[in-house]
């Protein structure tokens, strides 16, 4: 396999064992896809049922997190990784955490869509949201796609696309606001709007926060919290991946 | 022996001889015979050295076999054949594989080839396009790390080729793509892709207009046939107006119900995401159904055989209609002096057999595949005369759709039919159970 760097050792169920692991957290990335649109649709279509299901089924995320972390802690005691090994199951712990978190903002993003069914849709019903929400998503599919491929590339767009995700989330909290200057009555409303637009631009955060994890367990280096630019650091740094074209 | 190898001796001999004669000239016979075995020997290795250095060279384009004398020409001769044969078939070879790629390119749906561990082989054109593959790279790549829709990841681990499952596209927003896997070659694994997205959307318009037609229809109806109710009780109706009236007030209710039916019908179709789901006691909803049968001399009797506890994972009002909608079928195809048998029993593969036999008219065989068809009718004159509505077969098929069941239909021309639903034993449990929530894979029976 050449997209992965896990396949080089003697013991084969090292292999399939990193293999599963990768595998498991993707899935659990699916899911949580799976909820946030859900939760998006949700708002838009101003289907309660829809949201209630979504803030329902987040155990199911909750529970793959703690097996994904179980796994790791048993890899980490029986195998004692080193080097990649070691940095893909920090960077597994790590985007797990983020994956959780988002599955809790599609939890509560379905909780608001049930609030926001049972009042007046305005004439735009939510576009503003529906955009942002589909930027979102578009983010946290290219972050798993890019833990997928380990590609830096990929995961340094996203980590670029968080400042539009911000940019965006600006523009909806400034029109929210002047809902309710214009019109008091619709404050509140226009405040569940606000915590849905707010729990988008977090999951971006967290979107982020992936696309730096994939980096780290590609190049060996942290990017968090850095001013430097990811293709600067891809350039300087010997790739430990095969990059095969 | 073969001319080659008499030539090849001939040579070697007239050498050494030529060398004895030298040899013997300067009186030195055997440095004579050295020189000369030397001299060919050197011969054959020269051209030896020269054939190794010439395959040897990496990835020559096209090896020019280097010329020779004796028996090395036909040596290198034979050689340079057996290249340029194989540069030949490679270069056929070559463009069939260029031609197999092209076509496999050019097709609409996508197809994706996996082994048994899900590691993408190969893909085509359209497959790269539906699912967001990247050329070349996304080999070796398991297709759940990519695809990761919980449904499509539940559906590869079923390795079920029989169902067909509908995704929401992984790239394209608002598209849905219809995919199944195929087993191929041993362990292999083909996995079809077929964008949907028209159909499902023209469905679904379809579906969204019946509903609301029929939802519209409704309310205007419901006034009329209440004035029809009160006209038609009031005692001062002119006796002219007694028929006319009880015939509009009949037609009147038979719209009502085809009207019904078609919002049931819509309700069935739309995959509503939180069917309730319980678990059910199939037995006694037969027993109520039978329960509810008119007893009368006018009417077939009716005979109830409950053979299994056995208890469906379901709806409760859609499996009522069914039992309800196959029963009354019965009744009405089926003479006085006739026979209607319920039957609910253990099927052989584990599952279980919800049957209505029936000693009534029986079904032409070249009907019974349209038989579930909306407003299809076996016979128009004498139907219509039976007061059905033509939408009872369709509901069943779709509520049993829903149910992962099956309906079977087996009948004769005048000795009676038999409607059998068959639910897998994955529908099975104990009344009292708690359900997980979680439904099931959404698939759906390839057309």
């Amino acid at each position: 396999m050449q997209t992965t760097d896990i396949n080089h050792h003697i013991s084969r169920r090292f292999n399939k064992d990193l293999e599963e692991l990768r595998s498991q957290v993707l899935a659990m990335g699916g899911l949580v896809e799976t909820q946030l649109e859900r939760a998006i649709d949700a708002v838009v279509s101003g289907d309660s049922e829809l949201g209630h299901k979504v803030a329902h089924d987040d155990f199911k995320v909750n529970r793959m997190e703690v097996a994904i972390d179980e796994e790791c802690s048993r890899i980490l005691a029986i195998r004692g990784p080193a080097a990649g090994d070691l940095r893909l199951i920090f960077a597994v712990i790590k985007t797990i955490t983020d994956l959780e978190r988002i599955g809790d903002e599609a939890e509560k993003i379905g909780f608001l869509a049930t609030k926001l069914a049972a009042m007046d849709r305005p004439p735009g019903s939510y576009r503003e949201l529906k955009n942002l929400g589909q930027h979102v998503r578009t983010m946290v599919r290219d972050a798993m796609n890019a833990f997928a491929r380990l590609d830096v590339d990929a995961a340094a767009a996203v980590i670029r696309e968080d400042e539009r995700v911000d940019e965006e989330y600006e523009l909806v909290q400034r029109q929210c606001i002047t809902f309710m200057m214009e019109d008091p009555r619709t404050i509140k409303r226009v405040m569940n709007v606000t915590w849905t637009a707010r729990s988008l631009e977090r999951i971006g955060d967290h979107a982020k926060n992936i696309a730096e994890y994939v980096v780290y367990m590609v190049l060996g280096k942290d990017v968090r919290h850095t001013e430097d630019s990811i293709a600067a650091i891809a350039e300087s740094t010997p790739r430990t991946t095969p990059k095969d074209s | 022996m073969t001319p080659t190898w008499l030539f090849a001796l001939g040579r070697l001999g007239a050498m050494l001889l030529l060398g004895a004669m030298v040899g013997l000239y300067f009186e030195h016979l055997f440095a004579g015979l050295f020189v000369a075995a030397m001299i060919s020997l050197w011969f054959h290795l020269f051209h030896l050295i020269r054939l190794e250095r010439e395959l040897g060279l990496p990835r020559a384009k096209t090896v020019t076999v280097p010329d020779g004398t004796g028996v090395w020409a036909r040596t290198l001769a034979r050689i340079d054949h057996a290249h340029q044969r194989l540069r030949k078939s490679k270069k056929a070879y070559r463009s069939l594989l260029k031609e197999v790629r092209n076509s496999t390119n050019a097709m609409p749906d996508g197809v994706v080839s996996l082994n048994n561990a899900f590691e993408i082989l190969r893909y085509n054109r359209a497959a790269r396009r539906n699912l967001g593959l990247k050329a070349k790279r996304d080999r070796g790549q398991r297709i759940d790390n990519l695809v990761r829709h919980p449904e499509f990841i539940a559906y590869l681990n079923a390795r079920d080729s029989a169902q067909t499952l509908v995704l929401p596209s992984p790239v394209l927003e608002g598209s849905f793509l219809s995919m199944r896997m195929v087993p191929y070659g041993g362990d292999d694994w083909m996995l079809l892709v077929r964008d949907i997205t028209e159909q499902t959307q023209l469905a679904r318009m379809r579906r969204d207009f019946v509903a609301n037609a029929s939802h519209e229809l409704r309310t205007p109806l419901t006034v009329i046939a209440g004035y029809l109710d009160a006209m038609a009780e009031e005692p001062e109706l002119p006796e002219a107006w007694l028929r006319p009236v009880g015939e509009m007030r009949s037609q009147a209710g038979r719209m009502l119900a085809i009207i019904t039916d078609l919002l049931k019908l819509s309700r069935l179709e739309s995959d509503s995401l939180l069917a309730d789901e319980q678990c059910i006691d199939f037995a006694e909803i037969v027993r109520q159904a039978a329960d509810s049968a008119p007893s009368s001399l006018l009417h077939p009797e009716v005979e109830l055989r409950i053979e299994t506890p056995k208890a469906i994972r379901g709806n409760q009002s859609v499996l009522e209609s069914v039992v309800s909608n196959l029963f009354q079928n019965a009744l009405r195809y089926t003479p006085s002096e006739g026979k209607v048998t319920l039957l609910w029993r253990s099927s052989e593969d584990g599952g279980a057999e919800f049957s209505v036999v029936d000693t009534g008219e029986g079904i032409a065989e070249a009907d019974i595949p349209r038989l579930t068809e909306r407003f299809f009718r076996a016979d128009r004159g004498r139907s219509r005369h039976a007061g059905g509505i033509g939408l009872g077969l369709a509901i069943v098929k779709h509520a049993l759709n829903r149910h992962d069941a099956e309906l079977h239909i087996e009948s004769r021309l005048g000795q009676g039919s038999t409607f059998s639903c068959l639910f897998p034993s994955s529908r099975l449990c104990d009344v009292g159970d708690e359900i997980d929530v979680q439904s099931p894979v959404e698939t759906a029976k390839s057309p």
